[in-house]
Order: structure tokens, then C-alpha cells, then sequence
């Protein structure tokens, strides 16, 4: 990939990054609008997603470096910090917006927070990785944090019909 | 293929090489079996995991909209798996949708695809189960509603939709590789099923051959996984394919849920990366669908 295009992503991704935050204080002062809570959830999801993507491309030796691995994996430490409370807040399953999240998550809410919790040592290693360079070490530690989503998109996302 | 193609491979194989539980090129007949048991995704329908029940004494709720079917026992307990079956009697339930009494099955289990195994690849598959612990677990009967709750019906349903019985000779005109993925694909790991929609009866609509299941098992949505660029994978690169195959990541970053995180957990992550390769082969030659 051209590294211009690369950059334009990269800034994307900061931009998205601050708007979060941004979006995160208006989410919380605004009071508990579920759609708001819901478009808020999605945009953890995407920027761990982004991050992830962009571990991908640097295991697939699609143009991303080893400085993107690195920002990806902070974007993705800084969103697995999160409390899984105001994650996934009561009244925002599946029927909110475009929620994907199914009521199950919260009837069953320790294993729900086992899940999150499992992100947290995922992205360590991660953070590890990126900063040793090793393309190996990057793609194990990134198989590791797509399994540890995985948990809990396997059982508690439904893709919407 | 750019010259990514194999430094991709290489790259698979070191993710996974140490995981990698069972050899498709083994002259042990369980061991293949084995291999073939992950490809096929056996455990996932036959074990109550959220249930808490054992590996394969089945009752694994998989709610679709015929009803809810409860899959069997097949450990090799005598009386409640498949203990005294034969391997003719096994060969004939994958291949002909059959019991051991010769009654129609459910195609809930996906004998319309196991019908293009081989032999041997049944017998191994068969050697292999023989092998896992037998536990006494009674099977439960399937909640259906009428019409689909009347098993004769069953014979109708095979004689319009089990149209084509047993394995298709290779395309010579075509590379290895892609019969072998074409081989993974429609056979073993029957990914048609889910992403192939249905029709009213239940059949697969073959001229939507992996077209995508905005019904697909427990109410999930199931993609498009046809070349075609805006609504398929078209715009996936082979390495982004293998690697969703692989560790369940899709390339925009997202990572693969429901059915489909279970499938990569049990079974197309424990592939070679040849194989892993061969279904990226089929997929990419396949006719584009909207």
C-alpha cells in the first residue's frame, strides 16, 4: 500500500482515537442514552478493529510498518483499559440502534467480564510484540488477540439480518 | 499472485505449525480420521458445550427456522451413540441421509454435503470416533413443528433436494489444488450449509451457491463468500481469506462471532496451510453472486 494512503490511515485512526474520547465525556454528561452508549460501543469496536486491521496488514506485508503495529497496539491498550461497565451498559442490547449485542451478554455477565478482562493480557503481549519488531512474535501475539475477541463475539454478537 | 503468495504461506505455517493436531497425509487411519473430524466440524453440533455435556453424546440446541434439533450421540456407546454401527451403516448415514434402520435423517446434519466424501475418508472419519470416550447420554428428540415434524416427509424432501450421491470425480482440467479445495469445501467442511441460503423446504438453492444466508443458524445473518467484489470477498486478497480461515480476522480488523468463531476455533484453524490455500483457491474461482 501506497504510504501516503498508510498515513492518511494512521491519522484517521488518531482523529477517530480523539473523537472517541471526545464522544466518551459527551456520552457520560448527556446521561444514559442508550443509542448514544450503543454508537459509543461501536466505536471501541472499530478502533480495536483498525488496530487489529493494521497488525494484519504489517503480518501480511501489506505496506504497514512496525511504527503502525505500535500504534495500533496503544489504540487497542487504551480501549481494553475501558470498564466493561461502560462498555456494555444494561439497556443496550440488540433493539438499541444497531446493537449486535445479545441479551445473553448480561445474563451472563462474569463470563462476560472474564472475556474483557482476557483482552487486557492480549494486548500486552501485543504492546510486547510490536515493540520487539519480530514479524513472527507479531502475528503469534495477533492471533492471540483475535482469539480473545472471539470469545465474546462468539457468544454473545449476533450479526444483524 | 504477487510474490506475497509465499512468504504468506511460510508465514501460516509458523503461526500455527506447533497446533496443529492431526496429519491428512497419515497412513494411520486415525490419524487421518482425525484430521478429517476437525475439517468437518463434528464436535461442534454433536456437544452440549454451554450444556456442560462430554465431547459428542450430542443434545447441542441448533435453532433454525424449522425448529429446534437436538444433534445424537455419536460416541461409540452401544446403546445411545454408535457403538454397534457398522462401517457400512456409516458410510450410508453421511452418504444417504440414512439411520441404521434405513429411516430418512434430518438434514440438519449435513449429509447433502458428506455425500461427496470418499470412502476412506468416511471409514477413517469412522475409525477415528470409534477411538473417543463412549458416554451413555440418551438422545433427545427434536422440537419440529408440522409439516417438518413428520419424518416421512423426509423421504420427499431427499428424493427433491439429495439429488446428487456421492463423491464427484476430480475436474482434470483444473490444478490440484483447487479440487482439493473444491473437495474442502462442498464436502468435509460443508460450507454451504450456512452460506448458502434455503429454500421454503429447507433445501440448499444451489443456483445461490454460497450467496450468503440472511437466515442462517441461530437467527445469524451468514455472508456472501462468492468472488463477487462489492457484496462477496472479490476484494480479499488470498492472504486476507487464509488468515480469516485461520485465526477468524477479517480485514477490515473485525473479528469473526457467532457460528463462524466456532467453526474457525474447531476446525479451519486446525487445517494445513495447504488445505487453508486449497479453499482459497475454489472460493476465488467460484461464479461471482449478488
Amino acid at each position: 500500500m501506497d504510504p501516503r494512503v498508510i498515513n492518511a490511515l494512521a491519522a484517521a485512526s488518531v482523529a477517530g482515537v480523539l473523537f472517541l474520547g471526545f464522544g466518551g465525556v459527551v456520552g457520560t454528561a448527556i446521561g444514559a442514552d442508550p443509542v448514544a452508549l450503543v454508537k459509543q460501543r461501536e466505536q471501541t469496536m472499530k478502533t480495536m478493529g483498525g488496530g487489529l486491521g493494521a497488525v494484519a496488514k504489517f503480518v501480511k506485508g501489506e505496506g504497514a510498518t512496525v511504527a503502525d503495529v505500535r500504534s495500533a497496539a496503544a489504540a487497542i491498550t487504551e480501549m481494553v483499559a475501558k470498564d466493561p461497565h461502560t462498555v456494555f451498559p444494561q439497556g443496550t442490547a440488540i433493539g438499541v440502534s444497531d446493537s449486535e449485542a445479545k441479551p445473553e451478554l448480561w445474563q451472563n455477565w462474569p463470563k462476560a467480564v472474564e472475556y474483557w478482562n482476557g483482552l487486557k493480557p492480549a494486548a500486552a503481549r501485543l504492546t510486547e510484540a510490536a515493540n520487539g519488531g519480530d514479524r513472527t512474535q507479531i502475528a503469534q501475539a495477533m492471533q492471540v488477540m483475535s482469539k480473545a475477541c472471539s470469545n465474546c463475539h462468539e457468544d454473545f454478537r449476533q450479526k444483524k439480518p | 499472485m504477487s510474490m506475497r503468495g509465499p512468504a504468506l504461506l511460510v508465514l501460516l505455517l509458523t503461526i500455527s505449525g506447533g497446533a496443529l493436531a492431526a496429519d491428512p497425509s497419515s497412513p494411520n487411519a486415525v490419524e487421518r480420521g482425525e484430521y478429517l473430524f476437525n475439517a468437518a466440524g463434528c464436535l461442534g453440533c454433536h456437544t452440549d458445550e454451554k450444556g456442560g455435556g462430554k465431547p459428542l453424546a450430542g443434545g447441542r440446541p441448533l435453532a433454525t427456522p424449522f425448529g429446534t434439533f437436538y444433534p445424537p450421540n455419536i460416541t461409540p456407546d452401544p446403546d445411545h451413540g454408535i457403538g454397534r454401527w457398522s462401517d457400512a451403516d456409516f458410510i450410508r448415514a453421511l452418504r444417504e441421509g440414512k439411520g441404521r434402520e434405513g429411516e430418512p435423517l434430518y438434514p440438519a446434519f449435513p449429509y447433502t454435503s458428506y455425500t461427496r466424501m470418499t470412502d476412506r475418508d468416511l471409514s477413517d472419519l469412522k475409525a477415528y470416533l470409534f477411538t473417543r470416550e463412549a458416554v451413555p447420554t440418551p438422545n433427545r428428540p427434536h422440537e419440529l413443528s408440522p409439516p417438518f415434524s413428520w419424518r416421512f416427509t423426509l423421504a420427499g424432501w431427499q428424493w427433491l433436494y439429495l439429488t446428487e450421491v456421492g463423491p464427484r470425480p476430480d475436474d482434470p482440467s483444473k490444478p490440484p489444488d483447487w479440487n482439493r479445495g473444491r473437495y474442502l469445501v462442498e464436502a468435509v467442511a460443508h460450507c454451504g450449509e450456512c452460506h448458502t441460503p434455503r429454500t421454503t423446504l429447507g433445501g440448499l438453492d444451489r443456483d445461490r451457491y454460497l450467496a450468503g444466508n440472511p437466515k442462517g443458524p441461530d437467527g445469524d445473518k451468514v455472508p456472501n463468500i462468492t468472488p463477487h467484489p462489492k457484496v462477496g470477498i472479490g476484494s480479499w486478497s488470498p492472504g486476507d481469506i487464509a488468515l480469516l480461515l485461520e485465526i477468524g480476522l477479517l480485514p477490515d480488523g473485525d473479528v469473526a462471532g457467532g457460528a463462524m468463531a466456532e467453526v474457525v476455533r474447531n476446525s479451519t484453524s486446525k487445517l494445513t496451510a495447504e488445505d487453508r490455500a486449497a479453499i482459497v483457491a475454489y472460493l476465488k474461482s467460484i461464479p461471482p453472486l449478488e
